[in-house]
């Protein structure tokens, strides 16, 4: 949950979805990783890059921002616990997910939220 | 894996390769690039990836029942990787011999499978304690009747070698059901009421990625004025951190900033990842019926005489 909130405190647009959105909107799920859908573009993927190397604990593993455009995910440890960075999803699916997300704040961040349908339609493809 | 000793196909070509070489436990080490000439010329597996299981069988934090006895820089619980197999050996350890002898059929077989788990490969099996698992399989061959909870508590719950605390559901664990289980770091408050100690992380972190990230999260971000709250719950409260660890253990001490308790940052690092971290477990049936299973199959053999051989070279590993 509060890498959600500091990857947003470090200016980088995404939407949250799996366990940690789905326990945000009040389900009783258990919380394991952060799952992250990123927004497409050159700029929030430098964003991304900088955020992760701040907060991995091999930051020296970290993909160029460049190679984000043709990965399907970026999976990152982090002393907040694993980030999943889902960047294919970003691609296909941004506008939509964005649209039903709302805001709900971690510590004093907001943070964009999957609408709890989506991310249990999102849990059932990635577990199915 | 063989159930009479519990050894994978690589780690039986491994020690056979070292016993085949004179690499006894009483007897001097052997170059690793010979262990691991003979082991491809056995089963065909090239030395680098024999070499990352020979590592592991001598390894105090990985194993709890170790199968080898190595001798050179074969890595640390920092990070640091072990030297080329060109400049390391290795012998057999008590534990080895007992498991070789069993894997041949001189000895009755020894449950080390049981013991040692898989986890530290990736599987769902995890550790428990040595002196738990001998016990429970005794117990079963003099009293077959014991109840389920009775070798339950016996065995107690999962032991990780580096020594970090255990918690989760571990009644679904004994049940045979998956659960993920919670590995914590003992993170305890210095009896000069001026430090934290942290001793025993999981074993699927590294000590150096820890501390450096500890160091990070000491600092001050650039969002810390824009976001008070997320700053006061993520950076930590840290004048310093002293690595004091010694051979294959984790211990460091960390000196809180002045004005922070020790106790409020205790509390903070319990939350930092990598103090704690969790593993998916599963066994393949209920604990009581693994061991009942594994004495069933063996008990025409002289199970006790090899038990105590066990038993014998676990407390020599200490």
């Amino acid at each position: 949950m509060l890498a959600a909130a500091v990857l947003r405190a470090e200016d980088v647009s995404f939407v949250l979805v799996g366990s940690a959105a789905l326990w945000l909107r009040g389900e009783p799920v258990a919380i394991g990783d952060a799952d992250a859908v990123i927004e497409p573009g050159d700029r929030n993927a430098r964003r991304l890059r900088a955020a992760l190397a701040r907060m991995a604990y091999r930051p020296q593993e970290i993909p160029e921002a460049r190679s984000f455009v043709r990965v399907p995910l970026v999976s990152v440890i982090t002393s907040y616990g694993q980030v999943d960075c889902l960047l294919e999803r970003g691609r296909a699916d941004w506008q939509r997910l964005g649209e039903a997300a709302t805001v709900i704040a971690v510590a004093d961040v907001g943070v964009l939220v999957a609408d709890a349908a989506d991310a249990w339609a999102l849990r059932r493809q990635f577990k199915e | 894996m063989s159930e009479r000793s519990g050894l994978g196909l690589v780690e039986a070509a491994i020690v056979a390769a070292l016993d085949s070489l004179g690499g006894r436990a009483d007897r001097r080490h052997i170059r690793n690039a010979r262990v691991l000439a003979a082991v491809e010329e056995r089963i065909g597996l090239a030395p680098g990836y024999g070499y990352e299981v020979l590592l592991d069988l001598a390894r105090p934090w990985i194993m709890p029942v170790r199968l080898v006895d190595g001798q050179g820089n074969y890595g640390d619980r920092r990070g640091d990787p072990a030297a080329s197999f060109r400049y390391t050996e290795s012998r057999l350890s008590p534990a080895g011999e007992v498991a070789l002898a069993a894997e041949r059929g001189e000895l009755a077989p020894v449950p080390i499978g049981l013991i040692n788990g898989n986890t530290h490969r990736q599987g769902t099996r995890p550790p428990f304690r040595p002196e738990g698992i001998i016990g429970a399989v005794r117990e079963v061959i003099r009293r077959p009747k014991v109840t389920g909870n009775e070798l339950i508590s016996i065995i107690g719950p999962p032991d990780f070698p580096t020594g970090c605390t255990v918690t989760g559901d571990l009644a679904a664990l004994a049940a045979g059901r998956p659960t993920v289980l919670r590995l914590q770091a003992r993170v305890t408050v210095g009896t000069d009421h001026r430090s934290v100690t942290v001793e025993g992380l999981p074993p699927n972190v590294n000590r150096g990625d820890v501390l450096a990230s500890l160091a990070a999260r000491a600092e001050r971000r650039d969002w810390a004025v824009r976001f008070p709250d997320l700053d006061r719950t993520t950076r930590l409260p840290l004048a310093d951190v002293q690595d004091t660890a010694r051979e294959d253990t984790d211990r460091f001490v960390c000196i809180p900033e002045p004005g922070t308790a020790p106790d409020s940052l205790r509390d903070q690092l319990m939350d930092v990842h990598g103090i704690w971290a969790t593993v998916p477990v599963a066994l393949p049936r209920p604990l009581p019926a693994l061991v009942r299973q594994w004495v069933r199959a063996y008990v025409s053999e002289d199970l006790l005489t090899s038990l105590a051989r066990l038993a014998d070279a676990v407390a020599r590993q200490l």
